[in-house]
Protein backbone atom coordinates (compact mmCIF):
# COMPACT_ATOMS: atom_id res chain seq x y z
CA UNK A 1 0.00 0.00 0.00
CA UNK A 2 3.12 2.42 -0.05
CA UNK A 3 5.43 3.73 -2.20
CA UNK A 4 8.78 3.00 -3.10
CA UNK A 5 10.81 1.56 -6.01
CA UNK A 6 9.82 -1.92 -6.91
CA UNK A 7 6.18 -1.58 -5.49
CA UNK A 8 3.38 -3.30 -6.79
CA UNK A 9 -0.15 -3.33 -5.46
CA UNK A 10 -1.21 -6.03 -7.91
CA UNK A 11 1.10 -8.43 -6.40
CA UNK A 12 -0.27 -7.63 -3.26
CA UNK A 13 -1.81 -10.62 -1.44
CA UNK A 14 -5.94 -11.08 -0.98
CA UNK A 15 -7.43 -9.20 1.71
CA UNK A 16 -8.14 -12.52 3.37
CA UNK A 17 -4.32 -12.59 3.93
CA UNK A 18 -3.93 -9.92 6.55
CA UNK A 19 -7.10 -9.94 7.99
CA UNK A 20 -7.43 -13.85 9.40
CA UNK A 21 -4.22 -12.58 11.42
CA UNK A 22 -5.84 -9.08 12.60
CA UNK A 23 -9.28 -10.88 13.29
CA UNK A 24 -6.74 -13.62 15.55
CA UNK A 25 -4.80 -11.20 16.97
CA UNK A 26 -8.20 -9.34 18.43
CA UNK A 27 -9.24 -12.14 19.71
CA UNK A 28 -5.86 -12.99 21.75
CA UNK A 29 -6.28 -9.34 23.10
CA UNK A 30 -10.01 -10.12 24.35
CA UNK A 31 -9.17 -13.53 25.95
CA UNK A 32 -6.49 -11.90 27.41
CA UNK A 33 -8.48 -9.00 29.02
CA UNK A 34 -10.91 -11.92 30.14
CA UNK A 35 -8.01 -14.03 31.57
CA UNK A 36 -6.57 -10.87 33.90
CA UNK A 37 -9.61 -10.04 34.99
CA UNK A 38 -10.32 -13.85 36.69
CA UNK A 39 -6.87 -13.16 37.90
CA UNK A 40 -7.73 -9.66 39.38
CA UNK A 41 -10.77 -11.27 40.70
CA UNK A 42 -8.78 -14.16 42.41
CA UNK A 43 -10.89 -16.26 40.05
CA UNK A 44 -8.17 -18.87 39.55
CA UNK A 45 -5.08 -20.86 41.40
CA UNK A 46 -2.20 -19.81 38.96
CA UNK A 47 0.85 -18.68 40.26
CA UNK A 48 2.59 -14.99 39.46
CA UNK A 49 5.05 -16.75 37.41
CA UNK A 50 2.45 -19.05 35.37
CA UNK A 51 0.62 -15.74 35.58
CA UNK A 52 3.34 -13.73 34.19
CA UNK A 53 4.20 -15.84 31.47
CA UNK A 54 1.02 -16.09 29.81
CA UNK A 55 0.14 -12.69 30.06
CA UNK A 56 3.39 -11.82 28.22
CA UNK A 57 3.82 -14.57 25.73
CA UNK A 58 -0.21 -13.85 24.89
CA UNK A 59 0.76 -10.35 24.19
CA UNK A 60 3.79 -10.75 22.71
CA UNK A 61 2.86 -13.94 19.97
CA UNK A 62 -1.16 -13.88 20.17
CA UNK A 63 -1.58 -10.04 19.67
CA UNK A 64 2.02 -8.78 18.68
CA UNK A 65 3.09 -11.16 16.19
CA UNK A 66 -0.12 -11.83 15.01
CA UNK A 67 -0.39 -8.27 13.82
CA UNK A 68 3.02 -8.06 12.58
CA UNK A 69 2.98 -11.34 10.55
CA UNK A 70 -0.28 -10.35 9.27
CA UNK A 71 1.06 -6.62 8.28
CA UNK A 72 4.19 -8.21 6.89
CA UNK A 73 2.39 -10.74 4.34
CA UNK A 74 0.80 -7.47 3.00
CA UNK A 75 3.73 -4.80 3.00
CA UNK A 76 6.35 -6.51 1.91
CA UNK A 77 5.14 -6.83 -1.60
CA UNK A 78 4.74 -3.07 -1.42
CA UNK A 79 7.55 -1.86 1.17
CA UNK A 80 10.20 -4.34 -0.27
CA UNK A 81 8.70 -4.90 -3.91
CA UNK A 82 9.14 -8.66 -2.83
CA UNK A 83 6.43 -11.11 -4.02
CA UNK A 84 5.59 -13.93 -1.89
CA UNK A 85 3.68 -16.56 -4.06
CA UNK A 86 0.73 -18.19 -3.25
CA UNK A 87 0.45 -16.10 -0.26
CA UNK A 88 -2.75 -17.44 0.82
CA UNK A 89 -1.74 -20.70 1.61
CA UNK A 90 1.32 -20.19 3.42
CA UNK A 91 -0.25 -17.60 5.63
CA UNK A 92 -2.89 -19.84 6.11
CA UNK A 93 0.13 -22.37 7.69
CA UNK A 94 1.88 -19.68 9.85
CA UNK A 95 -1.50 -18.49 10.76
CA UNK A 96 -2.76 -21.98 11.97
CA UNK A 97 0.72 -23.28 13.19
CA UNK A 98 1.36 -19.86 15.19
CA UNK A 99 -2.31 -19.77 16.47
CA UNK A 100 -2.30 -23.66 17.96
CA UNK A 101 1.29 -23.11 19.31
CA UNK A 102 0.34 -19.88 21.09
CA UNK A 103 -2.87 -21.77 23.02
CA UNK A 104 -0.59 -25.14 23.38
CA UNK A 105 2.01 -22.68 24.56
CA UNK A 106 -0.56 -20.79 27.38
CA UNK A 107 -1.59 -23.99 28.35
CA UNK A 108 1.64 -25.64 29.01
CA UNK A 109 2.34 -22.67 31.18
CA UNK A 110 -0.69 -22.69 33.12
CA UNK A 111 -0.45 -26.74 33.69
CA UNK A 112 3.83 -26.26 33.90
CA UNK A 113 4.70 -29.43 34.41
CA UNK A 114 3.71 -31.41 31.68
CA UNK A 115 6.97 -31.82 28.73
CA UNK A 116 4.67 -32.98 25.83
CA UNK A 117 2.98 -29.70 26.19
CA UNK A 118 6.53 -27.78 26.41
CA UNK A 119 7.78 -29.87 23.09
CA UNK A 120 4.50 -29.51 21.04
CA UNK A 121 4.45 -25.87 22.08
CA UNK A 122 8.30 -25.11 20.87
CA UNK A 123 7.26 -27.36 17.51
CA UNK A 124 4.43 -25.23 16.85
CA UNK A 125 5.84 -21.94 17.33
CA UNK A 126 9.35 -22.82 16.31
CA UNK A 127 7.53 -24.25 12.83
CA UNK A 128 5.21 -20.95 12.53
CA UNK A 129 8.09 -18.66 13.30
CA UNK A 130 10.87 -20.36 11.07
CA UNK A 131 8.38 -20.17 7.81
CA UNK A 132 7.50 -16.98 8.40
CA UNK A 133 10.73 -16.14 8.28
CA UNK A 134 12.10 -17.97 5.90
CA UNK A 135 9.41 -16.86 3.51
CA UNK A 136 9.89 -13.60 4.07
CA UNK A 137 13.99 -13.42 4.36
CA UNK A 138 14.53 -15.34 1.16
CA UNK A 139 13.28 -12.86 -0.85
CA UNK A 140 14.71 -9.94 1.10
CA UNK A 141 17.90 -10.83 0.54
CA UNK A 142 17.48 -10.93 -3.10
CA UNK A 143 17.29 -7.21 -3.02
CA UNK A 144 19.43 -5.54 -4.81
CA UNK A 145 19.10 -2.30 -3.58
CA UNK A 146 17.84 -1.51 -0.14
CA UNK A 147 15.39 0.85 1.23
CA UNK A 148 15.91 1.72 4.64
CA UNK A 149 12.56 0.30 5.52
CA UNK A 150 13.25 -3.33 3.56
CA UNK A 151 16.66 -3.43 4.84
CA UNK A 152 15.56 -2.32 8.59
CA UNK A 153 12.89 -5.58 8.25
CA UNK A 154 15.17 -8.16 7.05
CA UNK A 155 17.05 -7.10 10.64
CA UNK A 156 14.35 -7.32 12.53
CA UNK A 157 13.28 -10.94 10.77
CA UNK A 158 17.00 -11.83 12.18
CA UNK A 159 16.30 -10.52 15.18
CA UNK A 160 13.58 -12.75 15.48
CA UNK A 161 15.67 -15.90 14.37
CA UNK A 162 17.15 -15.33 17.66
CA UNK A 163 13.82 -14.44 19.61
CA UNK A 164 12.74 -17.84 18.46
CA UNK A 165 15.63 -19.93 19.03
CA UNK A 166 16.37 -18.43 22.72
CA UNK A 167 12.59 -19.16 23.16
CA UNK A 168 12.81 -22.86 21.69
CA UNK A 169 15.68 -23.01 24.26
CA UNK A 170 13.82 -21.65 27.45
CA UNK A 171 10.79 -24.40 26.43
CA UNK A 172 12.87 -26.94 25.98
CA UNK A 173 14.20 -25.89 29.60
CA UNK A 174 10.83 -25.75 30.78
CA UNK A 175 10.05 -29.24 29.78
CA UNK A 176 12.96 -30.51 31.18
CA UNK A 177 14.04 -31.89 27.69
CA UNK A 178 17.47 -29.84 28.55
CA UNK A 179 19.37 -29.10 31.32
CA UNK A 180 19.02 -25.18 30.89
CA UNK A 181 22.22 -23.95 32.52
CA UNK A 182 22.02 -20.94 30.56
CA UNK A 183 18.60 -20.56 31.33
CA UNK A 184 18.89 -16.65 33.17
CA UNK A 185 21.18 -15.41 30.47
CA UNK A 186 19.09 -16.92 27.48
CA UNK A 187 15.95 -15.38 29.11
CA UNK A 188 17.10 -11.90 29.41
CA UNK A 189 19.00 -12.50 25.64
CA UNK A 190 15.53 -13.63 24.36
CA UNK A 191 13.54 -10.50 25.62
CA UNK A 192 16.11 -8.75 24.11
CA UNK A 193 16.12 -9.59 20.94
CA UNK A 194 12.13 -10.01 21.30
CA UNK A 195 11.64 -6.33 22.58
CA UNK A 196 14.83 -4.21 21.21
CA UNK A 197 15.48 -6.21 18.15
CA UNK A 198 11.91 -7.77 16.80
CA UNK A 199 9.17 -5.42 17.75
CA UNK A 200 10.97 -2.01 17.87
CA UNK A 201 12.97 -2.60 15.04
CA UNK A 202 9.93 -3.39 12.98
CA UNK A 203 8.19 -0.34 14.09
CA UNK A 204 11.37 1.31 13.32
CA UNK A 205 11.79 0.31 9.58
CA UNK A 206 8.42 0.82 8.89
CA UNK A 207 8.21 4.38 10.49
CA UNK A 208 10.90 5.32 7.87
CA UNK A 209 8.87 5.00 5.35
CA UNK A 210 4.88 5.18 6.48
CA UNK A 211 5.04 8.34 8.04
CA UNK A 212 6.14 10.29 5.36
CA UNK A 213 4.07 9.09 3.08
CA UNK A 214 0.66 8.73 5.50
CA UNK A 215 1.33 12.05 7.07
CA UNK A 216 3.00 14.14 4.52
CA UNK A 217 5.83 15.46 7.25
CA UNK A 218 9.49 16.27 5.82
CA UNK A 219 11.94 12.87 5.68
CA UNK A 220 13.90 11.44 8.86
CA UNK A 221 17.37 12.57 8.68
CA UNK A 222 19.61 10.14 6.24
CA UNK A 223 21.93 9.29 8.74
CA UNK A 224 19.29 7.97 11.06
CA UNK A 225 16.95 6.18 8.82
CA UNK A 226 20.64 4.24 7.12
CA UNK A 227 22.33 3.53 10.33
CA UNK A 228 19.80 2.80 13.59
CA UNK A 229 18.67 -0.29 12.43
CA UNK A 230 21.84 -1.93 11.55
CA UNK A 231 23.24 -0.48 14.50
CA UNK A 232 20.96 -1.94 17.21
CA UNK A 233 21.44 -5.61 15.72
CA UNK A 234 24.72 -4.81 16.30
CA UNK A 235 24.05 -3.91 19.61
CA UNK A 236 22.24 -6.72 20.37
CA UNK A 237 24.68 -9.35 19.06
CA UNK A 238 27.60 -7.99 20.93
CA UNK A 239 25.44 -8.33 23.51
CA UNK A 240 24.91 -11.85 23.31
CA UNK A 241 28.06 -12.66 23.50
CA UNK A 242 28.71 -10.40 26.45
CA UNK A 243 25.62 -11.88 28.27
CA UNK A 244 27.34 -15.12 27.60
CA UNK A 245 30.48 -14.62 28.41
CA UNK A 246 28.88 -13.36 31.54
CA UNK A 247 30.50 -9.85 31.54
CA UNK A 248 28.03 -6.95 32.05
CA UNK A 249 26.19 -5.59 28.73
CA UNK A 250 25.14 -2.84 30.64
CA UNK A 251 26.15 0.07 28.26
CA UNK A 252 25.08 -1.63 25.39
CA UNK A 253 21.50 -2.15 26.77
CA UNK A 254 22.03 1.90 27.64
CA UNK A 255 23.35 2.57 24.47
CA UNK A 256 20.05 1.22 22.75
CA UNK A 257 17.43 2.78 24.94
CA UNK A 258 19.69 5.97 23.96
CA UNK A 259 19.21 5.65 20.04
CA UNK A 260 15.32 4.86 20.50
CA UNK A 261 14.89 7.93 22.62
CA UNK A 262 16.51 9.91 19.85
CA UNK A 263 14.25 7.96 17.02
CA UNK A 264 11.26 8.62 19.38
CA UNK A 265 12.27 12.31 19.91
CA UNK A 266 12.46 13.01 16.23
CA UNK A 267 9.65 10.76 14.63
CA UNK A 268 7.38 13.11 17.14
CA UNK A 269 9.33 16.37 15.70
CA UNK A 270 8.19 14.91 12.02
CA UNK A 271 5.16 14.85 12.80
CA UNK A 272 4.29 17.71 14.46
CA UNK A 273 5.53 19.08 11.09
CA UNK A 274 2.88 17.68 8.97
CA UNK A 275 1.58 19.55 5.95
CA UNK A 276 -1.96 18.90 6.50
CA UNK A 277 -2.46 18.68 10.10
CA UNK A 278 -5.96 17.34 10.57
CA UNK A 279 -6.99 15.38 13.70
CA UNK A 280 -6.74 11.65 12.62
CA UNK A 281 -6.88 9.11 15.04
CA UNK A 282 -3.88 7.42 13.30
CA UNK A 283 -1.30 10.44 14.22
CA UNK A 284 -2.69 10.38 17.76
CA UNK A 285 -1.62 6.58 18.44
CA UNK A 286 1.80 7.47 16.68
CA UNK A 287 2.25 10.97 18.66
CA UNK A 288 1.01 8.72 21.96
CA UNK A 289 2.99 5.57 21.23
CA UNK A 290 5.79 7.41 20.63
CA UNK A 291 5.82 8.94 24.03
CA UNK A 292 5.06 5.84 25.57
CA UNK A 293 7.97 4.61 24.17
CA UNK A 294 10.48 7.82 24.90
CA UNK A 295 9.34 6.69 28.80
CA UNK A 296 9.65 3.01 28.22
CA UNK A 297 13.23 3.85 27.16
CA UNK A 298 14.43 6.35 29.64
CA UNK A 299 13.92 4.42 32.37
CA UNK A 300 15.63 1.24 30.70
CA UNK A 301 18.57 4.37 30.64
CA UNK A 302 18.44 5.04 34.26
CA UNK A 303 18.02 1.26 35.58
CA UNK A 304 21.60 0.85 33.32
CA UNK A 305 23.27 3.05 35.71
CA UNK A 306 21.21 3.62 39.00
CA UNK A 307 18.89 0.60 40.70
CA UNK A 308 15.54 1.07 40.25
CA UNK A 309 12.29 -0.09 42.32
CA UNK A 310 9.78 -2.25 40.95
CA UNK A 311 7.03 0.17 40.61
CA UNK A 312 9.81 1.66 37.77
CA UNK A 313 10.06 -1.26 36.74
CA UNK A 314 6.51 -1.75 36.07
CA UNK A 315 6.32 1.41 34.36
CA UNK A 316 8.95 0.67 31.77
CA UNK A 317 7.19 -2.75 31.35
CA UNK A 318 3.87 -0.98 30.76
CA UNK A 319 4.72 2.18 28.80
CA UNK A 320 6.61 -0.50 26.45
CA UNK A 321 3.08 -2.35 25.60
CA UNK A 322 1.45 0.83 25.23
CA UNK A 323 4.16 1.58 22.65
CA UNK A 324 3.44 -1.57 20.57
CA UNK A 325 0.20 -1.51 20.49
CA UNK A 326 -0.54 2.07 19.71
CA UNK A 327 1.51 1.79 16.29
CA UNK A 328 -0.10 -1.73 16.17
CA UNK A 329 -3.61 0.18 15.77
CA UNK A 330 -2.38 3.19 14.08
CA UNK A 331 -1.34 0.81 11.42
CA UNK A 332 -4.43 -1.29 11.72
CA UNK A 333 -6.65 1.85 11.01
CA UNK A 334 -4.73 2.50 8.15
CA UNK A 335 -4.39 -0.80 6.58
CA UNK A 336 -7.85 -1.97 6.88
CA UNK A 337 -10.04 0.59 5.67
CA UNK A 338 -7.24 1.51 2.63
CA UNK A 339 -6.82 -2.45 1.59
CA UNK A 340 -10.78 -2.71 1.78
CA UNK A 341 -11.61 0.19 -0.76
CA UNK A 342 -8.56 -0.99 -3.33
CA UNK A 343 -9.50 -4.50 -3.48
CA UNK A 344 -13.43 -3.68 -3.87
CA UNK A 345 -12.21 -0.95 -6.35
CA UNK A 346 -9.65 -2.55 -8.43
CA UNK A 347 -12.32 -5.13 -8.46
CA UNK A 348 -14.50 -3.05 -10.38
CA UNK A 349 -17.28 -2.36 -7.70
CA UNK A 350 -18.65 1.35 -8.66
CA UNK A 351 -20.48 0.81 -5.06
CA UNK A 352 -17.38 0.33 -3.27
CA UNK A 353 -17.39 1.45 0.23
CA UNK A 354 -14.76 4.80 0.92
CA UNK A 355 -12.30 4.31 3.63
CA UNK A 356 -14.32 6.21 5.59
CA UNK A 357 -17.33 4.15 5.32
CA UNK A 358 -15.12 0.75 5.98
CA UNK A 359 -14.01 1.73 9.38
CA UNK A 360 -15.19 5.81 10.41
CA UNK A 361 -12.52 8.20 11.87
CA UNK A 362 -14.81 8.20 15.01
CA UNK A 363 -14.76 4.88 15.58
CA UNK A 364 -10.72 5.18 15.20
CA UNK A 365 -10.67 8.03 17.84
CA UNK A 366 -13.33 6.00 20.16
CA UNK A 367 -10.51 3.23 20.22
CA UNK A 368 -7.82 6.10 21.12
CA UNK A 369 -9.69 6.88 24.27
CA UNK A 370 -10.45 3.65 25.39
CA UNK A 371 -6.59 2.93 25.03
CA UNK A 372 -5.78 5.63 26.59
CA UNK A 373 -7.69 5.42 29.63
CA UNK A 374 -6.97 1.62 29.81
CA UNK A 375 -3.01 2.46 29.63
CA UNK A 376 -3.57 4.79 32.22
CA UNK A 377 -5.28 2.51 34.74
CA UNK A 378 -2.25 0.17 33.77
CA UNK A 379 0.40 2.88 34.64
CA UNK A 380 -1.57 3.99 37.64
CA UNK A 381 -1.39 0.75 39.41
CA UNK A 382 1.15 -1.80 39.94
CA UNK A 383 -1.00 -4.88 40.13
CA UNK A 384 -3.55 -6.65 38.15
CA UNK A 385 -7.29 -4.56 38.36
CA UNK A 386 -10.28 -5.56 37.23
CA UNK A 387 -10.70 -2.25 35.86
CA UNK A 388 -7.56 -2.57 33.85
CA UNK A 389 -8.40 -6.15 33.12
CA UNK A 390 -11.94 -5.07 31.52
CA UNK A 391 -10.59 -2.26 29.41
CA UNK A 392 -8.05 -3.92 28.05
CA UNK A 393 -11.16 -6.55 27.24
CA UNK A 394 -13.01 -3.72 25.83
CA UNK A 395 -10.23 -2.26 23.69
CA UNK A 396 -9.93 -5.52 21.94
CA UNK A 397 -12.79 -6.15 21.53
CA UNK A 398 -13.94 -2.65 19.51
CA UNK A 399 -10.89 -3.13 17.25
CA UNK A 400 -12.57 -6.61 16.81
CA UNK A 401 -16.12 -4.71 16.04
CA UNK A 402 -14.69 -2.69 13.15
CA UNK A 403 -13.02 -5.73 11.51
CA UNK A 404 -15.84 -7.23 11.67
CA UNK A 405 -17.86 -4.74 10.28
CA UNK A 406 -15.34 -3.98 7.89
CA UNK A 407 -15.37 -7.79 6.42
CA UNK A 408 -18.75 -7.71 6.18
CA UNK A 409 -18.92 -4.30 3.78
CA UNK A 410 -16.18 -6.14 1.95
CA UNK A 411 -18.18 -9.14 1.96
CA UNK A 412 -21.23 -7.15 1.25
CA UNK A 413 -20.49 -5.15 -1.71
CA UNK A 414 -19.07 -8.79 -3.54
CA UNK A 415 -22.35 -9.94 -3.02
CA UNK A 416 -25.11 -6.90 -4.07
CA UNK A 417 -23.15 -4.52 -5.76
CA UNK A 418 -22.83 -4.46 -9.48
CA UNK A 419 -19.10 -5.20 -10.98
CA UNK A 420 -18.13 -3.52 -14.40
CA UNK A 421 -14.70 -3.92 -15.93
CA UNK A 422 -12.27 -1.20 -16.08
CA UNK B 1 -9.09 15.48 -25.69
CA UNK B 2 -9.73 16.24 -21.70
CA UNK B 3 -7.16 16.67 -19.49
CA UNK B 4 -7.31 15.21 -15.67
CA UNK B 5 -4.97 17.09 -13.77
CA UNK B 6 -3.62 16.20 -10.07
CA UNK B 7 -1.56 17.87 -7.75
CA UNK B 8 -0.77 15.60 -5.15
CA UNK B 9 2.72 16.85 -3.67
CA UNK B 10 0.96 17.79 -0.45
CA UNK B 11 -1.93 14.73 -0.49
CA UNK B 12 -0.98 12.22 2.13
CA UNK B 13 -1.51 8.51 1.25
CA UNK B 14 -3.76 6.86 -0.35
CA UNK B 15 -5.75 10.07 -1.38
CA UNK B 16 -3.25 10.25 -4.91
CA UNK B 17 -4.11 6.75 -5.70
CA UNK B 18 -7.82 7.08 -4.85
CA UNK B 19 -8.59 10.45 -6.97
CA UNK B 20 -6.67 9.07 -9.92
CA UNK B 21 -8.46 5.72 -10.35
CA UNK B 22 -11.73 7.92 -9.67
CA UNK B 23 -10.34 9.78 -12.95
CA UNK B 24 -9.27 7.18 -14.73
CA UNK B 25 -12.20 5.22 -14.64
CA UNK B 26 -14.53 8.66 -15.45
CA UNK B 27 -12.04 9.29 -18.39
CA UNK B 28 -13.00 8.52 -22.70
CA UNK B 29 -10.39 6.90 -24.34
CA UNK B 30 -9.34 10.08 -26.09
CA UNK B 31 -8.81 11.93 -22.92
CA UNK B 32 -5.58 11.98 -20.87
CA UNK B 33 -4.66 12.51 -16.69
CA UNK B 34 -1.64 14.26 -15.91
CA UNK B 35 -0.58 13.80 -12.15
CA UNK B 36 2.43 15.84 -10.27
CA UNK B 37 3.69 13.88 -7.39
CA UNK B 38 6.90 13.90 -5.36
CA UNK B 39 7.49 10.33 -5.78
CA UNK B 40 6.56 8.06 -8.53
CA UNK B 41 3.54 6.51 -8.20
CA UNK B 42 4.43 2.70 -8.60
CA UNK B 43 0.65 0.93 -7.53
CA UNK B 44 -0.60 3.64 -9.80
CA UNK B 45 1.51 2.95 -12.85
CA UNK B 46 1.01 -1.07 -12.23
CA UNK B 47 -2.30 -0.34 -12.33
CA UNK B 48 -2.59 1.42 -14.56
CA UNK B 49 -0.53 -0.82 -17.20
CA UNK B 50 -2.29 -4.26 -15.99
CA UNK B 51 -5.36 -2.24 -16.99
CA UNK B 52 -4.07 -1.45 -20.84
CA UNK B 53 -3.25 2.11 -20.47
CA UNK B 54 -0.06 3.85 -22.10
CA UNK B 55 2.13 5.53 -19.36
CA UNK B 56 4.51 8.18 -19.34
CA UNK B 57 6.56 9.33 -16.43
CA UNK B 58 9.54 12.23 -16.26
CA UNK B 59 11.67 13.64 -13.02
CA UNK B 60 11.55 17.37 -12.96
CA UNK B 61 15.05 19.50 -11.80
CA UNK B 62 12.99 19.92 -8.39
CA UNK B 63 12.31 16.20 -7.85
CA UNK B 64 9.06 16.79 -8.99
CA UNK B 65 7.50 13.00 -10.84
CA UNK B 66 5.46 13.94 -14.01
CA UNK B 67 2.86 11.21 -14.88
CA UNK B 68 0.86 11.11 -18.15
CA UNK B 69 -1.54 7.90 -18.33
CA UNK B 70 -3.61 7.75 -21.43
CA UNK B 71 -6.02 5.06 -23.06
CA UNK B 72 -5.30 6.99 -26.38
CA UNK B 73 -2.65 4.94 -28.58
CA UNK B 74 -2.19 7.11 -31.08
CA UNK B 75 -1.40 9.99 -29.07
CA UNK B 76 2.16 11.30 -27.73
CA UNK B 77 2.30 11.25 -24.21
CA UNK B 78 5.82 13.00 -24.41
CA UNK B 79 4.16 15.99 -25.93
CA UNK B 80 2.02 16.67 -23.09
CA UNK B 81 4.19 17.42 -20.95
CA UNK B 82 4.51 20.64 -18.86
CA UNK B 83 7.83 21.57 -17.16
Amino acid sequence: MFNQGGLSLDQAPPISVVLRFFVTASIFGILLGLFLLLQSLNLTTLSSYATQLITVHTLSLGVMASFMLGALFQMLPVLAGVVIKTPTTKAMIVHILLSVGVLVQLYAFGIGSNSLLFFLASTYLGSALFYAIYLMLKELIKIKTHSSSSKGILFALLALISTTLFGIYLLLAEGGFIVGVEFSHIKELHYSFALFGWVSLLIVSISFQVIEMFYVTPAYPKKMSRYITVTVLGLLVLKSILVLLNYSSTLLTATIALLFLIYATVTIDRLTQRKRPIADATVWFWLFGMALFILSMTITLISSFLPIDSTLQHLSYITFIGFALSIVFAMVYKIVPFLTWFHLSNQGYMEAPMMHDVIHPKKAKIHFYIHIVTIAIWLLTTDITWLGSLLLAISFSWLFYNLFFAIKKYTYTQKHCERIEW
Amino acid sequence: MKKYFLDARELAHPEPLRISLEYLKEMRDEDYFYMINIREPIPLLELAKGKGYRLFTHKDNNQNWHIIISKNQQQNLEELLDV
